[in-house]
């Protein structure tokens, strides 16, 4: 039986970055994953992160993966692959399967992060092909680069569904609806955005009434539902479709922590462990990260597992006195920062109707996907100026903060917390450079220029679909809702290093359509 | 935590419903009326129905239909569905072959 320090079950975003603490403090550490691959499912995030700076906002997940495995590698984590953890017993011991055999561990401390699984949803028709969990169409696309389909029909509007929808356009699928049972958008609203202003429909207070077909998916209806979440007769509405993606909620994957027989705890959806603040279980030194201790995502997972191995480190004395209590505090503060605003864990399931500064939440964005025309100047972010400025549509509490620091003139401020609203400096005087627009992780940030000469103005939206149209490209400007507004032609495209490949496509379109048009579409596509 | 469910109770007949036929179990194929009937003749757990009906117990071990079946006993007994306890975690946590299982390798590799 081999020993170490440390060991670390699953080899994700919290795994790796517990392993990577604890090593810093000199731990010896193993971590065990039953995927070929490490980063559990950082590497499939091809999307811009949130946060601030402390948290790698505005750098995409899958880089964030790379430079965490990095760090773990230089750090010496031993990191075992296709190594399926199948027990977790007394006095931490740890049975992995190993090639065609079984190899027993022990850890003097054991963290478990094995994240968690997708919650399945039952209709006539859910067990044809076709139908998948929206994060197993992530994983075909983003890791095994095959097209879950043609047509899509996402079920589920919180984050997964939104930026999993998003992603599968960029794969080139068209999606034909966005469909939640709840009243309104579950995930953040500029992702909302980003798909709405594509054309993409959204039915709240829908669900999925039958998949359609005999060998595979051909086709789905969905119908409103009720106040008891039954469907209305005669609310029914059919889709063409070859794909239904499920995103609806994850379940934690406790298996290990229930075997070793730590003190479970209901939730409401599921049993999750009862952890101190630096995840300890009720058993000494074993700890649970992540999503295993309940469903958050990528940023906070990183900052738990890192909780979790400094907290190893300390039981075990590999840190002691202030260097302990210092590096705990620095964790804990910026874990508690990324939980706030009104998607924080703890405001889950309440409807948030204002701004921290009193502003209301744009009812059209949380019941369509977008925002109105005329609220949109309602908000810090958006304001009218003469020349080139940034049009920050950025409406809901959310903890992010890049553009602030994108740019170089100061034009942006974001007063008070890290969940606060942009506001714009007109005085700070827009130089163009786009940092704030290819900074933006939900896409929200536009320049906009409504004197562009002959009574035209200039629009620059954030764009990140291949192939990237070209200067002088002729297309259709679209609003915020995806309805075609006018003809478009395309007048610069960037793409800087700076940007990591959000490029900057702007567009000419008349003055009185500049605060509206929010995307654009080649004319053979419309 | 493991609060059960009063037996003694009248749950009432099994009634089939028009969804009945839906597979919840998809390993081992065990359906929406096949569940609802093993309430109603009284297993009243998620172990009681698992060993009768093996739902949760073949290739992927419930990773899908865990919560859905526990859901379904819940919504049939009138209950909310934390009153109902998750299945036992057991070694292996991962569907393992028997000839792997047996071959304990005494160093780690």
């Amino acid at each position: 039986m081999t020993r170490y320090d440390l060991i670390v079950v699953g080899a994700g975003p919290a795994g790796l970055s517990a392993a990577a603490e604890a090593a810093a403090a000199g731990m010896r550490t193993a971590v065990f994953d039953e995927n070929l691959k490490p980063g559990g499912q950082l590497f499939k995030q091809i999307h811009k992160f949130f946060g601030s700076k402390e948290h790698k906002a505005k750098i995409r997940g899958m880089n964030i993966g790379a430079e965490l495995l990095g760090e773990a590698e230089r750090l010496g984590v031993e990191v075992f692959l296709s190594s399926p953890v199948m027990g977790l017993y007394k006095d931490r011991e740890v049975l992995v399967r190993q090639g065609d055999g079984v190899c027993r561990y022990k850890g003097d401390a054991v963290i478990v992060a094995t994240g968690a699984s997708e919650n399945m949803l039952t209709f006539p028709g859910w067990t044809l092909p076709g139908v998948m969990g929206a994060g197993a169409a992530q994983t075909m696309m983003n890791v095994n680069r095959v097209r879950p389909g043609d047509r899509v029909l996402m079920l589920g509007s919180g984050n997964v569904g939104l930026v999993v929808g998003f992603q599968l356009l960029q794969a080139g699928c068209s999606l034909a609806a966005v469909v939640d049972a709840a009243p309104r958008v579950g995930g953040y609203g500029v992702h909302a955005a980003k798909l709405a202003r594509t054309g993409v429909p959204f039915y709240l207070s829908h669900t999925i009434v039958r998949a359609e077909g005999t060998d595979r998916v051909t086709g789905v209806v969905i119908g409103e539902v009720d106040g008891k979440w039954n469907v209305i007769s005669g609310t029914e509405k059919r889709f063409e479709a070859d794909t239904i993606c499920i995103a609806v909620g994850l379940s934690s994957s406790t298996q290990l922590l229930k075997m070793a027989g730590c003190e479970m705890r209901d939730d409401g959806a599921g049993r999750l462990p009862v952890c101190a603040d630096d995840g300890e279980t009720s058993i000494p030194r074993v700890y649970a990260a992540g999503d295993v201790s309940g469903i958050e995502e990528a940023s906070s997972a990183m900052l738990e597992g890192r909780i979790s191995g400094a907290a190893a480190a300390g039981a075990l004395g590999f840190i002691t006195g202030d260097a302990l209590l210092s590096r705990k505090a620095e964790l804990e503060a910026a874990l508690e920062s990324l939980r706030e605003g009104m998607f924080a864990p703890k405001n889950r399931g309440k409807l948030p109707d204002k701004t921290d500064v009193g502003l209301p939440v744009s009812a059209s964005l949380l019941s369509r996907g977008y925002l109105g025309d005329a609220e949109v100047f309602e908000y810090p972010g958006v304001k009218r100026a003469s020349g080139l400025h940034p049009v920050m549509e950025c409406t809901q509490n959310i903890p992010c903060d890049p553009c602030r620091d994108a740019c170089p003139k100061g034009c942006i401020k974001v007063r008070g917390g890290i969940v606060s609203l942009p506001e714009l400096d007109e005085a700070a005087g827009c130089v163009g450079c786009g940092l704030c627009v290819a900074a933006c992780s939900g896409q929200s940030i536009f320049l906009v220029n409504e004197n562009a000469g002959d009574g035209g103005a200039e629009v620059t939206i954030p764009y990140e679909f291949l192939p990237l149209p070209e200067k002088g490209e002729r297309g259709v400007a679209l609003s915020r809702s995806g309805a075609a507004l006018c003809p478009a032609e395309i007048t610069d495209v960037k793409l800087l290093p700076a940007y990591d490949k959000t490029a900057l496509v702007t567009l000419r379109v008349p003055t009185a359509l500049a605060m509206k048009a929010r995307f654009w579409k080649r004319e053979a596509s419309v | 935590m493991n609060m059960s469910v009063d037996r003694t109770r009248d749950f009432g007949e099994y009634v089939p419903a028009p969804d009945d036929d839906i597979i919840i179990c998809r390993c081992e194929e065990v359906t929406k009326g096949e569940i609802r009937r093993a309430v109603r003749d009284g297993m009243f757990n998620v172990h009681e129905v698992r060993r009768f009906l093996r739902c949760g117990m073949g290739l992927c071990q419930g990773q899908t239909c865990a919560r859905l079946v526990r859901t379904l006993i819940a919504r049939e007994l009138g209950v909310p569905p934390g009153v109902l306890d998750e299945a036992t975690g057991r070694a292996p946590a991962r569907p393992t072959e028997m000839y792997v299982f047996a071959n304990e390798k005494m160093e780690g590799i």
